[in-house]
């Protein structure tokens, strides 16, 4: 792997192929369409399902610690297990469940770079069969508040001029539209974005075979054209905090950021919130134009 | 519907039954391998509609994955035409049930086209909210495009 701050937590579908039969290693697929997963996935892979399976059916939350530890154990994942994810969409929704992993305290979690599109191109197997395992041991920890944010704080932080990101796509950003091109609108009555926000879209982290672009490219992305500063407060968001886990992903692992935050409530959370700041256009806006510049 | 009050074989919610009612008692599991399965039975493109999506704009924009729809009239029977990207096996399922339904039907059936059957089918469980409603604006487009039709006199 080329010179990432953290390349360990990347794994390649060679390595995977090498691992398939590892009973210390857990195969776990995340994917926009679940149904690809039924359709066929990497040999031994169990699912994982943003909506169905992460999501607290009741609250706008998480599921919560005990059931965390359920939906482990009922997987075969106990605490000591390498836990390996990967999906469609560029490895989206698989850095979506990475971060849960970790909100939780999971000690090694790893994504397969490329996911389902990189497996698909180096002409590797795909499985429709059904996969279980012995019931495994897990105790979760408590949330790790150092990589959520929660909206009093992402207020907080705009406020002070911090670091803030937002990775969707230019016409949300602008406010021009309330959700992704070609994406039901989910319900934000404003648009825009949270002021002094700087504007990177996702795929920009992500190279054609949905891998991840090099150390260099993402470097020069962040840190030389944009100047963001690694040891600065960061807070990324998106919509609903997926497309944002990806990119907490590549700042914290690839590009070793040293504080970043998941805001997970994102733009439809904002967007419908009573006397929050808004800032309308292209430009980050609000007190700070820079906010990279704030707490340097 | 017949004078009783129950829809008439072969109508559209009679087919629409028929598929929930296939769905109805499958574990979770069973009905995404079912969905898959409809999904690989969406029939390609002609070479006629091939040449067709270049010209027209038939893009479901609503749409998450690349989706073509065509709601047209055949002697004043539903034929719903439709391209699903492969990495979208649920829309295309879905949309492939839908066609299993409508076509062949009298258009002013589809009209009666509701979208309730996703809960009967259990479909919102498996799949979650926010995905259910893309499946829902499929089944408003349809309606939306048939009806069309209808108006149109065709």
């Amino acid at each position: 792997m080329p010179d990432y701050v953290h390349p360990d937590v990347l794994v390649s579908t060679e390595w995977v192929a090498g691992h398939l039969s590892d009973p210390n290693v857990r195969i776990v697929e995340s994917d926009e369409d679940r149904a690809l997963y039924t359709q066929g996935h990497i040999p031994g892979a169990v699912e994982i399902d943003w909506a169905v399976d992460l999501q607290c059916p009741v609250e706008r939350d998480y599921i919560d610690r005990a059931a965390f530890e359920k939906l482990c154990a009922e997987r075969g994942i106990s605490n000591d297990t390498t836990v390996v994810l990967y999906g469609d969409k560029n490895n989206w929704w698989a850095c979506y469940a990475f971060w849960v992993f970790k909100l939780y305290g999971h000690k090694d979690c790893r994504i397969m770079n490329g996911g389902r599109k990189r497996w698909e191109l180096d002409g590797r197997p795909w499985s429709n069969e059904r996969v279980s395992y012995p019931r495994g041991s897990y105790t979760a920890r408590e949330q790790d508040g150092s990589i959520r944010a929660l909206r009093d704080e992402v207020l907080k932080h705009c406020k002070a001029g911090k670091q803030l990101l937002d990775v969707r796509s230019p016409e949300e950003y602008c406010g021009e539209r309330m959700h992704m091109p070609d994406y039901p609108n989910e319900g934000a009555v404003r648009g825009g974005h949270v002021p002094g926000a700087l504007n990177v879209p996702w795929p920009l982290n992500c190279n054609d075979d949905g891998t991840f672009k090099s150390a260099k490219e993402l470097e020069k992305l962040y840190v030389k054209d944009l100047k963001m500063k690694r040891r600065s407060p960061t807070i990324a968001y998106c919509r609903i905090g997926e497309r944002s886990s990806l990119t907490w992903f590549v700042l914290t692992y690839l590009l070793g950021f040293g504080n970043v935050k998941n805001y997970d409530g994102s733009w439809l959370e904002w967007g419908n919130c009573v006397r929050v700041p808004i800032a309308k256009g292209a430009e980050p806006g609000g007190a700070k134009a820079a906010p990279a510049a704030a707490h340097a | 519907m017949t004078p009783d009050g129950r829809p008439s074989v072969n109508s559209v919610q009679h087919r629409l039954d028929a598929i929930v009612g296939e769905f109805a008692d499958l574990d979770g599991r069973e009905k995404l391998e079912l969905l898959v399965d409809f999904a690989k039975g969406l029939q390609p493109l002609s070479r006629e509609y091939e040449a067709r999506k270049a010209a027209e704009d038939r893009r479901v924009h609503e749409c998450q994955t690349p989706v073509f729809l065509w709601t047209e009239a055949e002697d004043g029977r539903a034929k719903l035409t439709a391209e699903v990207a492969p990495e979208a096996p649920t829309v295309k399922g879905f949309v492939a049930i839908l066609a299993e339904a409508v076509n062949g039907r009298p258009i002013g059936d589809v009209a009666a086209l509701s979208d309730e059957f996703l809960d009967r089918m259990g479909l919102i469980d498996i799949l979650g909210m926010m995905r259910a409603r893309g499946l829902r604006a499929i089944v408003a487009r349809v309606k939306r495009g048939f009806a069309q039709c209808e108006a149109a006199g065709s």
